[in-house]
């Protein structure tokens, strides 16, 4: 009987863990941007001549960021996950569900930037900095207003 | 900066009866009606406008300009190497510039501020006391901003403060968080700044501006 209870117990945790916890949705969130800070690192060190310049390189991190903009973020942002409901595991503000259009319009904003770096990215360095800079700074004008500066 | 938290060590005596002096300090006796001194000296001078004026670039900058940030930085580099000169002119500059001579213990800010609202020019020849805590603790914040800024990590990969890689990644975002906030208390702080020149010009009638311009200050 003992180790009847204790299978049991075995089987629940995981079974419980697959519920999606809104813990669990900013997880999946942070690492989709993670995704995307991975492709954007070469490309910023390429531009910022801190790594050699490779077309076929930049050519790949484009398009991944280009695939990535084909995800939809409806799941990953799920209501009840901003960091006023996970103070210290998320840095999404409340802002994000409280103004969708605003994130809408940076999200497109973004799209743009990926798409023009897609179109240069094979190109050479000098088209590929102007390009890199001006997706960098649709990230940094989404941060501006959706995400907290820190934990 | 040990120098600033031992005021009065190595000041220059204090003359009896407030002679007429070419090179009156700040830890002398108030200047006399229509005696003049050379108050600021070039260094003293430029540095506080160009502070001016790079600080509005980097503060305008970092607040209203372009998401590529690239010109805040060169406005935060010169804010940088302004309170560098202005650190090492404290020690090394004329009398008025040194901290030795114009950083004041409690006692002397007390009494200052105890004839504060007099209506009466100060006649200061230099910081005065209160000042003094003022020029200290602007430093100090524009050092920390400095500090922050270089350090900042906002993880858009184009505006990383040239810093931020020696650091860790939670380092770099503390750094952020902190520049944010202290951008306002700078800003606070040359609120406070104007209203008490203005304060002098219209309720002690002394003139503060012109000093700054000219190096010359006259004890009305």
């Amino acid at each position: 009987m003992r180790r009847l209870l204790l299978s049991l117990a075995v089987l629940a945790a995981p079974s419980l863990a697959l519920a999606q916890s809104p813990q669990d949705v900013a997880e999946a969130r942070i690492g989709y941007f993670r995704l995307l800070g991975l492709e954007m690192h070469d490309l910023a060190a390429m531009a910022k001549g801190e790594k050699d310049y490779d077309a076929e390189a930049a050519k790949t991190h484009a398009a991944n960021l280009e695939a990535l903009t084909h995800y939809s973020m409806a799941a990953l942002l799920a209501p009840g996950t901003s960091n006023a409901d996970l103070p210290g595991k998320t840095r999404a503000l409340p802002a994000i569900w409280e103004n969708m259009e605003g994130v809408q319009e940076k999200a497109e904003a973004y799209v743009a930037a990926v798409q023009n770096l897609n179109s240069v990215a094979g190109e050479g360095l000098d088209q590929l900095r102007p390009a890199v800079g001006k997706l960098g700074g649709t990230c940094k004008s989404c941060h501006d207003d959706f995400r907290a500066k820190d934990f | 900066m040990s120098t600033m938290s031992e005021p009065g060590r190595g000041s220059v005596p204090r003359p009896s009866g407030g002679i007429p002096h070419q090179d009156k300090t700040s830890d002398h006796a108030p200047l006399q009606a229509g005696e003049e001194i050379r108050v600021w000296d070039p260094v003293v001078r430029i540095f506080h406008w160009a502070l001016v004026v790079a600080f509005a670039a980097a503060w305008g900058l970092g607040k209203f300009g372009p998401d590529e940030m690239t010109l805040h930085f060169y406005a935060g580099y010169t804010v940088a190497a302004l309170v560098v000169i202005r650190i090492v002119w404290g020690f090394v500059g004329s009398a008025n510039a040194r901290f030795v001579n114009f950083v004041k213990g409690p006692r002397k800010i007390l009494h200052y501020a105890s004839h504060f609202a007099s209506r009466e020019p100060s006649n200061c020849p230099g910081h005065n006391p209160l000042g003094a805590l003022f020029i200290v603790g602007v430093l100090i914040v524009l050092a920390m901003q400095i500090g922050t800024g270089l350090l900042a990590d906002p993880e858009d990969y184009i505006n990383a403060g040239p810093l931020a890689k020696y650091v860790s990644i939670e380092t770099a975002r503390q750094a952020l968080s902190w520049h944010e906030p202290l951008s306002t208390l700078l800003l606070i702080m040359v609120g406070v700044h104007i209203a008490s020149i203005v304060f002098y010009k219209l309720y002690k009638h002394e003139d503060l501006i012109t000093p700054m311009f000219t190096g010359r200050k006259k004890g009305l």
